[in-house]
């Protein structure tokens, strides 16, 4: 297994940059999902990383070995594609020996390997069988046990799990975490799907417009998002902004009002702010910490919109006069109608801050997510 | 529904369907049943195997019969292969102004038979064709193109060929274009060259292309008419004759309509035949 090393990686089309100068280090053995809204050049990122792209500016090094001009069957990596790409004409078998066969590896080998392989992905049965008849499921595995046969120093994978529907993309995403385990691979997996990227990935390298955003561990983007994008962008429902203006600062503490809020608020920071009164903030708040909690200091007062009934939690959408509606994710059984006027309560300490330009001012981290993050992770970084 | 309503339908399809039986269905099925008359003298007698017996006895019927299938089996492989080269050239990326190339290959195909017949009789004229001369040229004897059965065969294989390979290269593109690209990049991340690329992943995939350009190719060269017709005359002697220009001769010039039907529907079985053969051959459950 080896590490993958990006140092100022660009890629563009004709006038266009798709890639503007991406710098990330995955370690050796890692689990990294690149996660980002359509068109934000992750998939592009990684086929540069596998050869099926070239690269413009940069260096790309896999194992400390710069691979920019190295042909990606040299590169020891292998792909699952969005769509499989499984060999229509070729069994089973033969889709996973193809590769091998042009290794020039042992027959014996290579039976060996297919044998392994198909075991653990539980292939076996259908070894002899042509990828149409298979089920997308199983489909998806051949391609995964493709990968796995040639025994690469890096997986790459784009959005793998993006054609199936959703009871088989839970069963699949739970048997590649399984499989990272087992194989102890270096990963790097694409996709869209946050709920993939949270569950699966060690660490998260957000993207959008060809750059990078945030790289962290799944609740380090969701406790402390470097920025606006990464906050709306990760977690869902999508976390509730708000404009707020500075009305006092006391060192660490931060006392912001605004219009959705029925007294001032106080944040705790985790460094002294250098905030002057008047300045103008943007709060926001995730979904799940807005509940029907009188212990909590501050409510927001307004009018059921609409209430989307999950099973096990229910989003209230709440009109409170602003052109958004505020969103809480509260119990499957929360006892409220549409039109009902109600009252949700959040603590301050749960709130995040973000300047005008979208920057995270550094807070301090409440007890549960510090909890969560170890002791180490005390602020955004 | 009302017995009106049910006859709507009826009535919305019966152009069609009384076209389709007047010029078709009943001519399809009166020129078989002519098949088995004896239609040389007045009135035509019932006579089960009068016309068919008499194919398999009649040596001139059997040499159009081999001078058809030398043309198949000379022309029609040869043909395809160039396509596919045609076909893998117009599909190329580093390939510019791909519309005018697919024109220029495509284009024989609108040109009249007559038309291009004539210029072929030209520039392959034995004495004083282009084709010679450029032969002689690079120090090539002169190839009698109408006055050897060799070189009538070839030249008839030729002119099918100019005509016929864009024709069957714009379909083989279609099939080449059809065969998705991730599985390309997936056979480079194995290791595939190119031409490791064209055997193993091309080839494979273009296989239900390739044997319906090849059905339809066995079944036109079958009915071969025009071109031995309007190059050769079917000569020298009956060399280049072929079954369906026997069944002409046989129908139309000596009014044998009975034996002229055999042989048409002969040349019908034939093709049926030629075709399974083709797909049990080539075919493969995954084509089914």
């Amino acid at each position: 297994m080896a590490n993958v090393d990006i140092k100022e990686l660009r890629k563009n089309y004709g006038a266009l940059d798709v890639i503007k100068g991406i710098n990330l280090s995955i370690r050796e053995k890692e689990f990294t999902c690149f996660l980002g809204p359509s068109g934000c050049g992750k998939s592009t990122l990684l086929r540069m990383i596998a050869g099926l792209e070239d690269i413009d500016e940069g260096t790309l090094a896999i194992g400390n070995k710069v691979m920019n001009d190295v042909p990606a069957a040299k590169r020891n990596i292998s792909m699952v594609f969005q769509s499989y790409a499984l060999y229509p004409h070729m069994t089973v078998r033969q889709n996973m020996e193809f590769g091998l066969k042009l290794l020039k590896l042992p027959k014996e080998e290579i039976e060996l390997r297919i044998s392994e392989t198909a075991q653990i992905l539980q292939l076996t049965p259908y070894l002899d069988r042509l990828p149409k008849q298979l089920s997308g499921g199983q489909r998806q595995r051949v391609a995964i046990g493709r990968a796995i046969v040639k025994r690469p120093q890096v997986f790459l994978l784009d959005e793998p799990l993006s054609n199936l529907d959703a009871a088989l993309r839970v069963s699949m995403r739970v048997e590649l975490a399984r499989l990272h385990e087992e194989l102890d691979a270096t990963m790097i997996y694409v996709t869209h799907d946050q709920i993939e990227a949270m569950t699966l990935a060690d660490r998260v390298v957000v993207m959008r417009d060809g750059q990078i955003e945030q790289v962290g561990t799944p609740l380090e983007l969701l406790h402390s998002p470097k920025n606006l994008f990464v906050a709306q962008f990760i977690g869902s429902p999508k976390i509730n902004s708000f404009d707020v203006e500075v009305v006092g600062n006391h060192g660490t503490q931060v006392t912001v009002t605004g219009q959705a809020f029925s007294k001032p608020l106080t944040v705790e920071m985790a460094n002294a702010a250098n905030l002057s009164s008047g300045t103008r903030l943007t709060l926001c708040l995730r979904p799940h910490r807005l509940r029907n909690d009188t212990n909590l200091e501050h409510q927001i007062t307004g009018t059921v919109q609409l209430i989307e009934r999950l099973g096990s939690e229910s989003l209230i959408h709440l009109d409170i006069g602003l052109p958004d509606p505020v969103i809480s994710s509260s119990e499957g059984t929360a006892p409220v109608r549409r039109g009902d006027q109600i009252s949700l309560r959040f603590s301050a300490q749960n709130c995040l801050l973000f300047d005008t330009q979208g920057a995270a001012l550094p807070r301090k981290l409440p007890a549960d997510a510090q909890a969560l993050m170890g002791t180490d992770a005390q602020h955004v970084a | 529904m009302s017995p009106k309503n049910r006859i709507t339908p009826y009535a919305f399809i019966a152009p069609y369907l009384i076209a389709f039986g007047c010029l078709w269905l009943i001519p399809i099925i009166y020129s078989f049943s002519m098949s088995f008359f004896n239609t040389r003298a007045r009135p035509w007698k019932f006579d089960m195997l009068h016309n068919w017996g008499r194919l398999f006895e009649d040596a001139l019927f059997l040499a159009t019969l081999k001078n058809t299938f030398l043309i198949i089996l000379v022309q029609v492989p040869f043909m395809l292969a160039l396509a596919v080269i045609f076909a893998v050239f117009l599909n190329s990326k580093l390939l510019f102004l791909k519309g005018i190339y697919r024109f220029a290959i495509f284009a024989p195909i609108v040109v009249a038979d007559a038309a291009y017949a004539v210029i072929f009789r030209l520039l392959f004229n034995d004495d004083f064709g282009f084709v010679n001369q450029l032969l002689n040229a690079v120090g090539i004897a002169d190839i009698a193109w109408t006055g050897s059965s060799a070189g009538a065969i070839a030249l008839i294989s030729i002119s099918l060929t100019w005509r016929w390979t864009g024709y069957n290269a714009v379909i083989i593109l279609a099939g080449l274009q059809s065969i998705p690209k991730d599985i390309y990049e997936a056979s480079e991340l194995d290791g595939a060259s190119r031409f490791t690329q064209f055997l193993y992943i091309t080839l494979p995939n273009l296989k239900p292309v390739i044997l319906l350009c090849l059905v339809l190719s066995t079944f036109g060269t079958l009915q071969l008419f025009t071109e031995p017709t309007l190059l050769t005359e079917g000569g020298p002697g009956v060399s280049t004759t072929t079954v369906a220009m026997y069944m002409y001769q046989q129908g139309f010039k000596s009014f044998n309509f009975g034996y002229g039907s055999a042989i048409a529907y002969f040349i019908v079985f034939i093709g049926l035949g030629l075709s399974l053969i083709q797909f049990k051959l080539l075919g493969s459950k995954s084509d089914a």
